[in-house]
């Protein structure tokens, strides 16, 4: 093997505390390696030109290239070493940028570890062998899981793309928490009014196809061949039938029910419609109510119903769905009031989210539009918003900003004078986050036009006297104490991740942070893609969004999908497992540990012998371990690569 | 009628449908049984039963596969066999095991130092004689009796299973419980009390006698790779043939490892090895380690998964995740 070294100065990055000459300089003594430079900017156009010529000149088979992470560059320099006509994987990587400068000071230290890496790398370069990806085909299909603005958008541009859309949603209704909003800032333009045409859009759409009241319940298969199984709940109600007349919500006895459409703000009968503009319009009976379930005895909708849709016997159905690439738009949840017992969310009826005030806002609401407190119905004049309730909080585990919740508490001020002029509204906030296009203007019009009293400090408590509820709280800018006496108080409760999220991202297959938000593959350059070739994220999954992002993202993801569609074969990753049939007892316990049922039994001259799967192989090497003969070994990482890496590291 | 006599019936029984039936027979001298291989009427009054069958028949069973055998087991030995049903690699059609209640087996080693102390040497041991609890030995014309517990196996003295835990022909009435819980292991709770640098000097000092003979590997009935076994291979060459106590140590802790959470210590490879280094104290600190983590015990639940041969996204007892 004739090997050649590269080692990047990343402009001052590596070379500011590695000397990188001396790097090259100590590789030329590594075996097999016939030529060691260092370079400006590796993987610059001049950079991978100067490897490729380097190729050319000096007969290289192998290249190491010490920069920095693999995550980054690794594709880059793979691509390079492919164009001077190497196999891609007779290349590695030794990252002295993560690993090296960027972590210490000492630039002798640095120097040598970093020899160090390159030494590894080129131990285990000198047992690479070329790999040779096949090829397979796609199945042009996409699902959109979550039916938000972000899922709707993505489904809406995949269709439009001539793509076939499957989108999953876990309510009876797409709309997501976009469709309980009364108006949207910064131009306080009805929410449904703008959300309601592209829900119809997503009804009446060729190309797609709506589970709603539908779960993900597994996910097999991988990029460009996945199998999901959707789990459709009952809803007791034959939808096909089901022409959303409303009679049956008339007739339906049992009334009093939490509406969770209203966030839990008004009553809703048992066999629902959540909203007028629902897509699908369908009615879905709650069977923890129906007093035909719980009670046995009732059947008022059956009666009732003119198509005879209902149908109390219905159970849950599994579909399966193939298809080749998955958008994840499954949205946040809201903060639990309760948990900030200072403020009395959850105890006192007059302390709500901003949520539920939305609801109160608006026409399809539980009051009509009018804004009447939940305790006594009157009409709130002294109305207090707490901005940052769940959210920048260290103490309650919610460190980060929701992002959204300073802008939609100024909308709210502003609609709140517009239905009550003679109201008063106050603001208790840390910071004002209002940084996107008409962002700032919108909440100095708050103030300055509809008189809202913005006071910078925090609330120390909340408790009721007589029907108030007195707001006691600091004012850090006059340094004072307040106290106010409030008809109603607004929590701007944090985002949180949806319920279920981790769980559905373990499914996916893909990473999520300690707070269950999905990770993407990097945080600037890949925002909507994951870690799991065929995953793409959109919307407040990744991490607390607003509308328009939420829909940029929903673009993004679809845009994303398209261009993978794009080509008929898609390559597979050739880095997995192979059984060497000669070693193999047929002892199965690779079987046994494969999280991804990658690997099979078969019969070979009348032994059993395990099988890896190859498509199904995401190599992530469990099996390796596990097989006490070390017969199973996974390519480009073979136990005697991994053996060379460390005796290099500790014989050197 | 003795346990022998009624194991002795049963297997006539059954042998006809039997490729073989695995068991003890009596050995080069008066104290060693040695494993039996019953493949006709005549061989079954061969079989021995007692404190002398010392070593584990299960170990025989996986190179049966696919035929069916009988094997007779001591309640420890039949553990192996459990554990060789969960991990599939004997089928459960094709294994008829014989049992009856055990009372302990003898420790050779230890009789041997007996005797030694009574001026004796166990090359002359001419006649053993095992009556209730004790256990008479004749050497040189001289009859020398020792408790069976003085002599019996480590093993034996913290036996939790003297009763087979499972069994399609158990004769005779079971055998009562050594002790209700296990006592604490000696040997670990000397290596524990030990610093790390202690320790690792212990096994250096140790490992320094191994011949790499591999009779503990070869001896074990959990050790089913055999002539792929990874310590003979250069592809993958985890370890070299050069004679030095790092390597030899570590095919110990490759043992060890592949070993955790099925090893059901019976002790074969001790009992095997030639040099006398405790290696089943490596075994046993990794299955103390699994029990703690995952409450298992290997070979006592024929349906159990043993713990390392399952992906499971939660174990119960290792909190990852918050929800």
């Amino acid at each position: 093997m004739r090997i050649g070294v590269f080692v990047c100065h990343c402009g001052s990055n590596i070379e500011g505390t590695v000397d990188t000459a001396t790097v090259a300089k100590a590789s030329l003594d590594f075996p097999e390696v016939v030529y060691a430079t260092d370079t400006m900017y590796a993987c610059s156009e001049p950079g991978q030109d100067g490897i490729i010529q380097a190729i050319k000149d000096k007969n290289l088979t192998g290249v190491v290239v010490a920069s920095c992470t693999p995550r980054m560059h690794e594709p880059t320099f793979r691509r390079a070493v492919e164009r001077a006509g190497l196999n891609r994987f007779m290349f590695e990587m030794a990252n002295i940028r993560e690993h090296v400068s960027w972590i210490g000071r000492d630039r002798e230290a640095n120097t040598n570890k970093s020899v160090d890496l390159v030494r590894i790398a080129v131990e285990k370069l000198r047992r690479d062998a070329p790999l040779i990806p096949s090829k397979f085909s796609v199945n042009k299909r996409v699902m959109v899981i979550g039916g938000g603005v972000a899922g709707i958008q993505a489904a809406l541009d995949c269709a439009d793309g001539g793509l076939e859309v499957v989108l999953v949603e876990r309510e009876s209704s797409i709309g997501g928490k976009m469709a309980k909003l009364d108006k949207t800032f910064p131009t306080v333009d009805c929410s449904s009014c703008i959300l309601g045409p592209k829900m119809v859009d997503v009804a009446q759409h060729p190309n797609i196809t709506l589970h709603a009241y539908s779960e993900v319940d597994s996910i097999g298969g991988y990029v460009g061949n996945f199998q999901v199984q959707v789990k459709k709940r009952a809803t007791y109600v034959d939808w096909e039938l089901c022409t959303g007349c409303g009679a049956c919500m008339e007739k339906c006895p049992s009334k009093k029910n939490p509406d969770a459409f209203n966030e839990k703000i008004g009553p809703c009968t048992s066999i629902n419609i959540p909203f007028p503009q629902a897509i699908p319009k369908k009615a879905v009976i709650d069977p923890t109510t129906c007093r035909q379930f719980v009670k046995g005895k009732c059947g008022v909708c059956a009666k009732v119903c003119p198509t005879g849709a209902i149908k109390y016997d219905m159970t849950d159905e599994i579909v399966t769905e193939d298809v080749g690439a998955i958008v994840a738009a499954t949205g946040y949840d809201l903060f639990d009031i309760s948990k900030v017992t200072e403020y009395g969310g959850g105890r006192y009826p007059d302390v709500i989210t901003g949520l539920q005030y939305e609801r109160l806002l608006s026409a399809s609401g539980p009051t009509g539009g009018h804004i009447k407190r939940p305790s006594d119905g009157k009409e709130p004049k002294n109305i207090v918003f707490i901005q940052c309730v769940g959210s920048r909080d260290k103490s309650l585990d919610r460190p980060y900003c929701s992002g959204f919740c300073c802008m939609y508490t100024a909308k709210q001020t502003i609609l709140t004078k517009d239905h009550i002029p003679d109201s008063q509204s106050y603001v208790f906030y840390m910071d004002i986050r209002s940084p996107g296009k008409m962002y700032d203007e919108f909440t100095r019009r708050a103030m300055e036009e509809y008189g809202a009293r913005y006071i910078r400090g925090r609330v120390a408590m909340v408790y009721p006297k007589g029907d108030k509820m007195i707001v006691r709280g600091a004012d850090t800018l006059a340094g004072t104490q307040v106290e106010i006496e409030a008809d109603l108080v607004v929590l701007a409760a944090g985002a949180e991740a949806a319920k279920g999220a981790p769980q559905l991202a373990e499914k996916l297959r893909i990473s999520y942070d300690k707070y269950g938000f999905f990770m993407e593959s990097h945080p600037k350059l890949k925002p909507v893609e994951t870690n799991t070739a065929g995953v793409y994220l959109a919307g407040s999954c990744q991490g607390p969004k607003d509308i328009p992002q939420s829909v940029g993202q929903g673009s993004a993801a679809a845009a994303k999908v398209l261009a993978l569609f794009s080509k008929d074969m898609l390559e597979s990753d050739p880095q997995i497992s192979r059984v060497d049939i000669k070693r193999c007892v047929g002892c199965g316990k690779c079987i046994m540990t494969c999280p991804f049922k990658a690997i099979k039994e078969v019969e070979f001259r009348g032994q059993k012998k395990a099988e890896v799967i190859e498509t199904v192989c995401q190599g992530c090497g469990i099996c390796t371990s596990t097989c006490p003969q070390g017969a199973i070994q996974l390519s480009h990482f073979t136990d005697n690569q991994i053996l060379a890496e460390v005796n290099a590291l500790c014989q050197s | 009628m003795s346990r022998l006599d009624a194991l002795k019936t049963r297997i006539k029984e059954a042998l006809p449908g039997l490729e073989c039936v695995i068991g003890w027979q009596k050995g080069y001298d008066a104290l060693h049984n040695t494993p039996l291989f019953i493949r006709g009427e005549a061989d079954v009054d061969k079989l021995e039963w007692g404190a002398l069958n010392v070593h584990n028949p299960a170990v025989y069973l996986p190179s049966f596969a696919g035929k069916k055998v009988g094997v007779v087991v001591k309640g420890c030995d039949s553990r192996s066999v459990v554990e060789l049903l969960q991990e599939k690699l004997i089928d459960r059609d094709n294994v008829v095991i014989f049992s009856a209640g055990c009372d302990g087996v003898v420790d050779i080693a230890k009789v041997r130092a007996k005797l030694a102390a009574a001026g004796l040497s166990a090359g002359n041991a001419e006649k053993v004689t095992v009556d209730g609890k004790t256990v008479t030995v004749t050497a040189a014309g001289k009859a020398v009796s020792m408790p069976l517990a003085e002599v019996a196996a480590d093993k034996c003295l913290r036996c939790q299973f003297p009763n087979a835990v499972l069994a399609d022909a158990f004769v005779g009435d079971p055998a009562p419980q050594v002790q209700a819980a296990p006592a604490a292991d000696a040997d670990l709770a000397a290596l524990d009390a030990m610093s790390v640098p202690e320790r690792m000097a212990f096994w250096r000092y140790h490992m320094d006698r191994c011949i790499r003979c591999y009779a503990c590997r070869n001896a074990c009935p959990m050790c089913v790779c055999r002539d792929h076994c990874i310590a003979q291979s250069r592809e993958p060459h985890w370890l070299s043939q050069e004679d030095s106590v790092t390597e030899k140590l570590m095919f110990q802790v490759v043992h060890a490892m592949h070993l955790a959470g099925r090893c059901t210590e019976c002790g074969e490879c001790q009992r095997a090895c030639p040099m006398d280094i405790p290696v089943l104290a490596l075994k046993k600190h990794l299955n103390r380690t699994i029990h703690d983590l995952f409450n298992y015990q290997a070979g006592v639940d024929v349906a159990a998964i043993p713990p390392l041969l399952q992906f499971k996204l939660e174990e119960d007892n290792i909190k990852e995740r918050s929800w």
